[in-house]
């Protein structure tokens, strides 16, 4: 790689000013040095999201079956105690989880309540908005996933973020990292002739570009020169005995890159396009999404273990919003608000967090009222699990995290 | 070696530089002040890069000969062409070709397969199909049928694409096309969801036939549409209990943008849609099921139904901006000033709503030729694919690579919007993996695939080609449908698919497949037919740079930077063994291709 003056000039500059592409164009003495700065900061631990797009419905999900409330309020829908998977004398988890149970009854599994925020938002794509950008009825154009990385890792390492989906969420957009997106493996590779890769593999200069689409076109392009590699390599020689189930998620794609040795540090993988939106006709469908989830970040952990990386990554998993207390009469459920969320790893110190919310007392669209701000799961993620403790100015606020590990990280 | 290659580029680098010192490449853009100006541009200032933008924009981009003709005409005329298109002929363009799928009896089609089953077995017959007296897997037949629906509309919805894909390519009304698209993103119901091709072919003939037309009038036929009803579950939205699905989605996405109404409006609302529902594919509203109380709605107060609550939300001065700036955004830029979405708000409100006047507003102003605007649209996938092929000057969609499976890849497959906000557009159209997909899809334009397998005539799944595997093979149903596992413990998933002894689903999804293939008509699987050393040599090229600076204009809107320009032409003096094109005009075609996949894989490749 060579570097020209401009290069060297921007390098140069403050780090504020930099953008994501000039990140990228430091060259190799800054990237080495970024790379251990992004090691010390971030001390090593890896942090896998599972967005479950749709609205999952919380309380078909984590049932609790000694309240009769519950039950008054889904006379159809409802799920019966021996339907369940009793894991104490208040909740069950949905019949099709048995990874989650297990993981549980392990101790490896966090269970957070009540998570929501102020004046929530009833439409998917606004809420989840605010939970990519740990930002509720704000502007703010970057994502939480993203900011974390230009926080911790502020000279941009490439492969730092990496984002397993057909497009990118908002969660991981930031203002200095190019965060590698792709979908599927064998296809994140550029197929050429042979004569033609001298072509490919050339770096040149783009001159002067004004463009910002096309800024942004040749920024992307960088960052898939240098991920595409590292990812084919790490997928062609995955090959795990763990089943994942049938849908599998993408998880089995980051334990690949994690088995590899890729220096990512945050995964973000998503069951994406509004799955677990189940207005009608619910309970056999949500059963199904419950049982591909739970089984596969289930196997992911036993995937880790098997890996040897079993006390390094842990898997946060949330929703846009919960859904309404009360049925539908489709046998379905509208969109509510507060909901669970979940931590497993092998480090998570597994048990129940947050106040449980009242079934009784709801808001005046029949709501949970949200007992637990989401941000204080971020703030566990960013400063119990990743160190950073100074979560304050990220989140745009102060957030106690939850004492949730195993060892102080 | 290497040292000969090295000197060869030297030399083929002084020559560019020799013979065309300073090449026009990049597009002619407007000044800067043009921004935001929405003021008619002058016929003075139009010229045929002008043109090229508006065909790249309004249409899927156009040949040189298209390009010429609207550089000729004023500017006026030139959009008075693309957007008031009536007058323009399509008689000789093909209705749809039906396979002919439907069978008697699949109307009302449950919601899953556990709901077919329960209605077999609570009334006897399902689908139209009777549960056999005695006997194994008495509801198989059922099963199947069920299945057989899910994939044949599947495979007909492609169908259905590929005519479409065909209609953008060739009609001489692109702008027609395009607005179908816009609506179709707009709308955004999906095959997965709405699970029948007729309802969706409908959507689509709604979007041709209307697309320019009032945007209130069609707003009130999407909200009557069984496609939409089906795909935002209105059919189960009753007084008493009303599904506020379909009103939120109507606010939120289809007219107004989150922000501008509250929670009690949109249970109002749902309340007004109560009892609109479909029978086959028609509208119905069941009056029993129908709450013609009293509503509150955005500040106004009556007996209020669907059409009403549509009417109020027209008159919301919101409505008509969020409209323009979608249209805006998909036509124009992604980055609209809040003034300037007022303004073209204005327009709209202007013209009662009818979509053509704000159309010739947008395409005629200054600001839609001024530098914010020229070359910065990412072009979407099935934008990509369509403006390539019209470039290459194809006269049809090639059957390879399958169209529906190489947009789906690059993330826009055709009647399969991600979700009822249709697709992102803009940045989000590229990421690194799917750059690089976008240059493998070119590649196989101009290198088919000799391994190709079109997806319509195989099975969908590994699973079913299991299944099919073992039953060919002699097994019986149960020992067919065991599914393969790996070592070690099974995945819950795995365990509990087939537990009923009334039916076997694997077996079903297999038959049902099988059944699908039979009957939808087969999708034609000729290769795109190119000639670019004709293409080339038609223009008379002397020397290498002519040529790539040829292929650079007459396929990107934005040219790559020198570097790359320069890389092209020593790619192509190496692949020619010589810069001087009348020594290689017998063996010109593969080279070409293989620059023009070069060209087709640089990121400004994917701006328009």
């Amino acid at each position: 790689m060579k570097l020209n003056r401009r290069d060297i000039l921007k390098a140069g500059l403050s780090g504020l000013s930099m953008t994501a592409g000039t990140a990228l164009r430091v060259g190799v003495f800054g990237r080495a040095a970024a790379a251990l700065a992004a090691e010390a900061e971030s001390n090593g631990k890896i942090l896998v999201i599972l967005e479950l797009s749709g609205g999952n419905d919380g309380l078909n999900t984590l049932v609790p079956y000694a309240d009769d409330a519950y039950y008054k309020h889904r006379p159809k829908i409802g799920l019966p105690k021996k339907s369940l998977r009793p894991i104490d004398d208040h909740f069950g988890f949905n019949r099709g989880m048995v990874g989650f149970e297990r993981l549980y009854k392990d101790g490896k599994l966090a269970i957070v309540h009540g998570c929501g925020y102020e004046n929530p938002s009833f439409s998917h794509f606004s809420s989840m908005a605010y939970w990519h950008t740990a930002a509720p009825n704000s502007g703010e154009q970057y994502g939480w996933v993203g900011r974390l990385a230009d926080t911790i890792a502020p000279e941009a390492p490439p492969n730092f973020i990496v984002n397993i989906d057909t497009h990118q969420s908002l969660a991981v957009r930031s203002r200095r990292h190019v965060p590698v997106v792709f979908d599927d493996p064998n296809k994140f590779s550029r197929e050429s002739f042979f004569d033609e890769n001298a072509v490919f593999k050339a770096n040149p200069d783009n001159g002067k570009v004004s463009n910002p689409a096309r800024e942004f076109l040749l920024d992307t392009a960088r960052s898939a020169k240098s991920a595409s590699a590292l990812v084919q390599e790490a997928w062609s020689k995955y090959h795990s005995p763990v089943d994942y189930g049938i849908v599998g998620l993408d998880l089995p794609k980051v334990a690949a890159l994690i088995e590899a040795g890729m220096p990512t540090r945050l995964y973000y993988t998503a069951y994406s396009n509004n799955a677990f939106d189940t207005h009608v006709f619910q309970n056999d469908v949500h059963q199904r999404l419950l049982t591909y989830a739970s089984d596969s970040v289930s196997a992911f952990m036993k995937d880790l273990k098997r890996i040897g990386r079993d006390n390094d990554v842990i898997v946060m998993a949330f929703s846009e919003f919960g859904r309404r207390v009360p049925e539908n009469v489709s046998l379905g459920t509208d969109h509510g608000a507060a909901n669970l969320m979940f931590v497993a790893g092998n480090q998570v110190k597994g048990g129940h967090y947050g106040q449980i919310p009242s079934l009784a007392k709801l808001d005046e669209g029949d709501n949970l009222l949200h007992t637990t701000d989401f941000r204080r799961v971020y703030a566990t993620m960013i400063a119990g699990w990743l160190g950073h403790t100074d979560t304050r100015e990220l989140l745009n606020g102060d957030f106690q995290p939850f004492d949730m590990f195993q060892r102080k990280a | 070696m290497r040292r000969m290659d090295s000197l060869a580029a030297i030399l083929a680098f002084a020559v560019a530089i020799a013979i065309s010192p300073a090449p026009l490449l990049a597009q002619t853009a407007g000044p800067a002040a043009w921004q935001n100006d929405l003021t008619p541009i002058g016929a003075k200032d139009w010229n045929r890069d002008f043109a090229a933008h508006l065909l790249e924009r309004a249409g899927f981009g156009g040949t040189p000969a298209e390009i010429d003709a609207l550089a000729k005409m004023t500017p006026q005329q030139a959009i008075a062409r693309i957007v008031r298109y009536e007058g323009t002929d399509v008689s000789h363009m093909p209705a749809f070709d039906e396979s002919g799928i439907r069978d008697p009896g699949l109307e009302p089609f449950p919601p899953s397969r556990p709901a077919v089953t329960d209605m077999a077995k609570k009334n006897g017959e399902a689908l139209g199909i009777k549960v056999k007296p005695t006997g194994n897997r008495r509801l198989q037949p059922i099963v199947d049928e069920f299945f057989y629906w899910l994939r044949a509309s599947v495979l007909e919805t492609n169908r259905v694409a590929y005519w479409w894909a065909n209609r953008m390519l060739t009609s001489p009304r692109p702008l027609q096309e395009k607005m179908a698209l816009f609506w179709h993103g707009h709308y955004a119901a999906n095959e997965p969801k709405v699970r029948d091709y007729r309802k969706l072919l409908a959507e689509l003939m709604l979007y041709e036939n209307h697309g320019t037309g009032n945007f209130r009038d069609l707003m009130v036929s999407m909200a009557q549409d069984p496609g939409m009803l089906t795909f935002l579950d209105a059919g189960v939205n009753v007084k008493g209990a009303p599904n506020e699905n379909f009103a939120r989605e109507i606010m939120e996405m289809f007219t107004m943008g989150v922000g501008n109404y509250t929670e009690k409006d949109i249970r109002e609302a749902a309340r007004a849609f109560t009892g609109w529902n479909y029978v086959d594919l028609k509208f119905v509203v069941n009056k029993d099921q129908h709450d013609d109380g009293v509503k509150t709605f955005l500040g106004k107060t009556g007996n209020f139904d669907g059409v009403q609550i549509i009417d109020i939300i027209m008159q919301q001065p919101v409505t008509a901006d969020y409209i323009a700036g979608k249209l805006y955004r998909f036509f124009v830029r992604d980055n609209l000033s809040p003034e300037l979405q007022k303004k073209l708000g204005a327009v709209l409100r202007d013209h009662h709503y009818e979509i053509e006047p704000l159309l010739e507003a947008m395409f005629l102003s200054r600001d839609f030729y001024s530098a914010a605007s020229v070359g910065t649209h990412i072009k979407s996938p099935v934008e990509l694919a369509i403006s390539t092929y019209k470039k290459l000057g194809l006269e049809n969609v090639p059957g390879e690579p399958d169209f529906n499976a190489a947009t789906s890849a690059l993330g826009q497959r055709l009647f399969s919007p991600p979700t009822v906000a249709g697709w992102a557009g803009g940045n989000s159209w590229i990421t690194p993996g799917l750059l690089l997909e976008r240059g493998n899809f070119a590649r196989d334009v101009l290198f088919p695939d000799i391994n190709f397998i079109a997806p319509d005539r195989v099975a969908a799944s590994e699973e079913v080609r299991r299944v099919a595997d073992r039953i060919r093979q002699g097994m019986d149903i149960t020992a067919a449908t065991i599914p393969d596992t790996k070592t070690g413990e099974m995945a819950e998933s795995n365990m509990s698919a087939d537990r009923d002894e009334d039916f076997n689903t694997r077996y079903g999804s297999f038959r049902g497949s099988q059944l699908a293939l039979e009957r939808v008509k087969p999708i034609p699987r000729d290769t795109a037919q190119l000639h670019l050393a004709k293409m080339v040599l038609a223009e008379n090229p002397q020397n290498t740079t002519q040529v790539v600076d040829y292929l650079i204009r007459r396929f990107m809107r934005v040219p790559p930077s020198d570097d790359v320009r320069h890389e092209l032409v020593t790619f192509l003096d190496h692949e020619l063994g010589t810069s001087d094109i009348s020594q290689a005009k017998t063996y010109l075609e593969e080279p070409l291709r293989l620059l023009l996949h070069l060209i087709m894989s640089q990121p400004e490749y994917q701006l328009s």
